[in-house]
């Protein structure tokens, strides 16, 4: 299997066959918070794909340089890769705001709400520190290229299913439905449904 | 008596009233991932109650001296330390740690935790949010533990703890749908469907009294 093949299948793996939102029901707080418009949720998946890129390279640089070599991985990572995830996050907020002003406003309010946002600390955890990654049917060495490409999957696994779910939620708002189910359980019934036909990429190329 | 009577409306607020899972619509990703065994939702269970009373209580008894802007970053800190301590304990019993796998760095990012922390524990006074942490954690437990026994049993027709079985219905040919990921949804759907019917049907009665 030669390596450009293996990327993809990292990726594609991380996208639709264990999709973070359906199939691992990570980060499904921001999922069903902010999925009510198609406007805020586009806004929402740009936000996750660039920060969870850079916080998984990141903490990448910082478990194989830093707490690795010293011997404190162990039991520092999650202090670790949660204060890098915020500060990042509070980072990026200043640069965007600095340089570009129609950026900010596309991506501003939703970046605060990242720092909880569990999938980026999930893909920097998985990605980066041994004994983590999901039991997709494919070896995992825990290079750099490969926790980016993973971690790119994942953001846009999670991406893809919020958008399409908000879509789905705008029509749901005008369709009848059973009184006590309106709302949140109705939400739910249509995740369930969601969820059955991603079960369907299980197995694809043997993932 | 009155302090008493406070005390425990703090305690029991968290099973109904302001249930993190159901009317919050808060930590719900643990919730729906972990639920179909009953015995993780115990070990579950018991690392998050340890967490939030514990993060909610020191963080009750730092409030007055966190510096307002740099709050969260104070929060996060708090509730990391003791997830470790939970992280490391859990680690001695590999089979549970297995399973519960990467649930257990992502209780720091629990909106549950942070969500009291910031909402509640940063004003409120020590002896409230040591019970306000126990509540909460045992609301989110109660939910978890019910969904889990309907998962479970449901989805497998029996329900194993601890290698024994404790309930079984006699038969294998069940609904595996149950157990798989759209029976989480389909169940949390429902639990908050009941909650719905619950609160419309307890209003009328309110009213009159």
């Amino acid at each position: 299997m030669n390596e450009a093949w293996r990327y993809f299948l990292l990726f594609f793996g991380a996208t639709l066959v264990a999709n973070i939102l359906l199939i691992r029901f990570i980060a499904l707080c921001p999922f069903f918070g902010v999925s009510g418009s198609l406007e805020t949720s586009l806004g929402m998946s740009i936000s996750v794909v660039f920060v969870m890129v850079m916080a998984t390279s990141v903490s990448w640089v910082a478990w194989n340089y830093i707490l690795e070599p010293l011997g404190v991985g162990e039991f520092l990572y999650i202090p670790a890769f949660i204060l890098i995830i915020a500060s990042l996050v509070q980072f990026v907020e200043m640069v965007i705001k600095k340089t570009s002003q129609p950026l900010y406003r596309a991506m501003g309010i939703y970046l605060p709400l990242i720092t909880t946002n569990c999938a980026v600390l999930a893909a920097a955890t998985e990605s980066v520190k041994p004994g983590f990654f999901t039991k997709l049917n494919i070896a995992y060495h825990y290079g750099f290229i490969e926790s980016v490409v993973y971690t790119l999957g994942v953001a846009v696994g999670f991406s893809i299913v919020l958008i399409i779910f908000a879509a789905m939620r705008e029509r749901l708002d005008l369709a009848p439905v059973p009184k006590f189910f309106r709302g949140i359980p109705i939400a739910f019934i249509t995740a369930a449904l969601f969820s059955l036909a991603f079960m369907g990429f299980a197995g694809m190329f043997g993932l | 008596m009155e302090k008493e009577r406070t005390l425990w409306g703090e305690f029991s607020k968290g099973f109904i009233t302001t249930n993190p899972l159901l009317v919050l619509m808060v930590g719900l990703c643990s919730a729906l991932a972990i639920s179909t065994k009953v015995e993780n939702c115990i070990f579950m269970g018991l690392a998050v109650i340890f967490v939030l009373t514990c993060s909610n209580v020191i963080i009750s008894l730092i409030r007055n001296f966190i510096p307002d802007q740099i709050r969260i970053p104070i929060y996060i800190v708090v509730i990391a330390s003791f997830v470790t301590i939970v992280d490391l304990t859990l680690k001695t019993i590999p089979a549970v740690y297995e399973r519960l796998g990467v649930w257990i760095p992502l209780i720091v990012v629990n909106c549950i935790i942070l969500a009291r922390a910031e909402g509640y524990a940063s004003d409120a006074k020590v002896s409230h949010a040591l019970m306000d942490g126990l509540g909460i954690g045992l609301g989110y437990t109660i939910v978890l533990l019910i969904m889990s026994t309907f998962r479970e049993l449901l989805g497998t027709g029996k329900i194993v703890m601890f290698n024994t079985t404790i309930v079984t219905l006699g038969t294998d040919k069940m609904p595996v749908i149950f157990i798989l990921f759209p029976g989480a949804f389909i169940t949390f759907a429902l639990l908050s469907a009941l909650l719905q019917w619950y609160q419309q049907h307890r209003k009328p009665k309110v009213k009159e009294g």
